[in-house]
């Protein structure tokens, strides 16, 4: 009904008040700099993630749905991984209002291609505040662009 | 012979907060006290020293439901302590987002509200997330309505959750006439939606008002009449938008309001002897913990006038429309009521605004140190902050927030119910507890001592 959100959107997840859960927003940050398609929408959905996705995405128009968050699995600060909704296990995301974000990502998987890349934090101070992204997940911004662009058929001919 | 029993965490609202409840020999409440569990997190010390740009953006980043509250209500803080008026356009376009957000969020409120109700003429309990009629629709309706805010809260702030349109004098930029029909448009398609989901909630809170019981648990358990009453006082600054200290005639009154500790308000050390397994959702704490409000409380305890007060829909229809309807039902139903409301002056000020206005001022100064406030009227009530400017950069910063406010009052509310229903009148109050967390320490003569961060 509205065409405001097109056929892929790019949702940059996170609090940059908590150290390296800034990524996502940091990442769409960047990308709103390049020339991005005009098929292509970068949002900074910062703590509104899970009410975002239920209320924003156009359901006539968006097919694919790609998350840019940070993700703990265990791996070297600044690594990243390329999850599907099906891999996140249940209850790991919590949202503000108890809801976890698995359960909307499960239920509009079929309707839209979701996809997650994630960065292994390195400094996510659990309840203090403290602005500001560790080096290693600096580093790992430009890869993250180089993956999403990858993702959305954009072809600089410098990858 | 009273027994203590707690629920912790309460469901289905935003942040962590428990409810530690003392009960008489049949389970009624004779002391309630709700507190906030969620940790401290210093956002006024992260703001000292920083630009008076950048503090609204922090302050955005505090919740995801209501950024939009927390940005007008920080910026407009900075505002006041530089003596910087705006704009008529940005104060048009700044309205847009105020209904915005008000409709994206009532309507939020009523997905974690529904469940505690029932269909009218049954014994079954609502699930706003059933493929079934007549729910279906409700909750397509709900996502409608919430649509048309979030995404009229892009058009105009810029972006769909933390708006950065928004900026110390005004706004950056004014919209399109397109953009302004568009925003038309969506208020329009809005406005009947608004009213059947108005109509259809009141009508599911009025049959809860005539039952005699609530399932909770595989229990029955008695609803009193007057579920959720309190004699405290309210507090609204403004209908929809808000007031500042820069207003000829101001509506909030910082010399009215003083801050105590937890320690003087809630209970002190209890060891819970009740529990009940059965109750939703893993049952409540187990008998022989500890529990300790006064200690584990990580928030303040603002009061005005020397009494806790009521802030939300229900304060700003009791203020300016003369509404007179206590209790928990009463207020959700005054949430309703303020549906319609936020999308009739969302089309105003868009009818108003003229798209090739200014919306900054030519000059913006950088501001000397004087304390400014600004009290905005977020969803959940009165959103109030307090700042020192000077020569650009924060000096001091102060969050009050709706739900601080709501926090003793609602403790008041919960006695003489069953414990229950403790929950049910929780949600009545529509929490928002992560930016209620903050605390600070004053003497007796109201001095301030020192900041506390309880790890």
């Amino acid at each position: 009904m509205d065409e405001l959100y097109p056929e892929i959107v790019i949702a940059g997840c996170g609090n940059m008040l908590f150290g390296d859960d800034g990524f996502g927003p940091e990442v769409v940050e960047r990308l709103k700099e390049l020339a991005l398609p005009d098929n292509v929408k970068a949002v900074d959905v910062g703590l509104g993630g899970p009410h975002f996705c239920f209320t924003m995405l156009d359901n006539d128009v968006t097919r694919k749905l790609i998350i840019i968050d940070i993700v703990d699995f265990g791996a070297e600060p600044g690594t990243l991984t390329r999850l599907r909704a099906e891999d996140l296990p249940p209850g790991s995301y919590r949202d503000a209002h108890s809801w976890d974000l698995t359960e909307p990502l499960n239920r509009l998987k079929d309707f839209v291609d979701i996809m997650v890349i994630g960065c292994q934090p390195k400094n996510v101070p659990a309840s203090d505040f403290e602005i500001g992204i560790s080096k290693e997940v600096e580093d790992a911004i430009p890869r993250t662009i180089q993956v999403i662009l990858k993702e959305i058929g954009v072809e600089n001919g410098n990858s | 012979m009273s027994k203590v029993v707690e629920v912790s965490p309460t469901t289905r609202h935003e942040g962590h907060s428990k409810l530690v409840l003392k009960v008489n020999d049949d389970g009624i409440i004779e002391r309630g006290d709700w507190i906030s569990i969620t940790p401290v997190r210093g956002v006024e010390k992260l703001a000292i020293g920083k630009t008076m740009e950048q503090v609204p953006k922090i302050a955005s980043r505090v919740c995801g439901i209501c950024p939009i509250a927390h940005t007008l209500a920080a910026i407009e803080s900075m505002e006041a302590s530089i003596g910087c008026e705006i704009p008529e356009d940005a104060y048009l376009l700044r309205l847009i987002l105020q209904c915005a957000n008000r409709l994206h969020s009532h309507a939020l409120h009523e997905i974690l509200a529904l469940p505690d109700m029932y269909l009218p003429g049954t014994d079954t309990k609502i699930n706003p997330f059933t493929p079934e009629e007549p729910v279906r629709s409700v909750a397509k309706r709900i996502q409608t309505l919430r649509m048309v805010g979030q995404t009229v809260g892009e058009i105009v702030g810029g972006e769909a959750v933390h708006p950065s349109n928004p900026r110390v004098g005004g706004m950056y930029t004014n919209i399109t006439p397109r953009a302004k029909a568009k925003i038309n448009d969506l208020a329009k398609m809005a406005l009947p939606l608004a009213r059947e989901q108005m109509e259809f909630m009141i009508a599911i809170y009025r049959n809860f008002q005539k039952r005699d019981w609530a399932e909770v648990g595989g229990k029955e358990i008695p609803i009193p009449k007057d579920l959720g009453y309190h004699n405290q006082g309210y507090m609204a600054v403004d209908p929809v938008y808000g007031s500042s200290s820069l207003d000829e005639n101001p509506t909030w009154f910082p010399e009215r309001w003083t801050e105590v500790r937890p320690w003087d308000w809630y209970m002190g050390e209890e060891e819970i002897t009740l529990e009940d397994p059965s109750y939703p959702v893993g049952g409540t704490t187990k008998a022989g913990t500890k529990a300790w409000p006064q200690m584990e409380a990580c928030t303040g305890v603002p009061l005005y006038d020397g009494q806790p007060v009521e802030v939300g829909p229900r304060a700003r229809l009791v203020q300016y429309k003369n509404y007179d309807e206590k209790g928990t039902i009463g207020q959700h139903i005054a949430r309703e009521m303020e549906l319609m409301d936020a999308v009739y002056k969302m089309i105003e000020a868009a009818d108003a605004l003229n798209c090739s206005g200014a919306v900054v001022p030519d000059v913006i100064p950088q501001g000397d140190g004087s304390i400014g406030w600004a009290a905005n009227e977020a969803p959940r009530g009165c959103d109030t902050h307090l700042a020192k400017v000077r020569n650009g950069k924060v000096e001091w910063f102060s969050m009050l927030v709706p739900t601080t406010w709501n926090f003793p009052t609602c403790s008041r509310a919960l006695e003489g119910a069953p414990w229950q229903l403790g929950e049910m009148i929780v949600r009545g109050y529509d929490p928002c507890v992560s930016c209620a967390t903050h605390m600070i320490v004053i003497d007796e003569d109201n001095r301030l001592v020192a900041e506390k961060l309880l790890e």
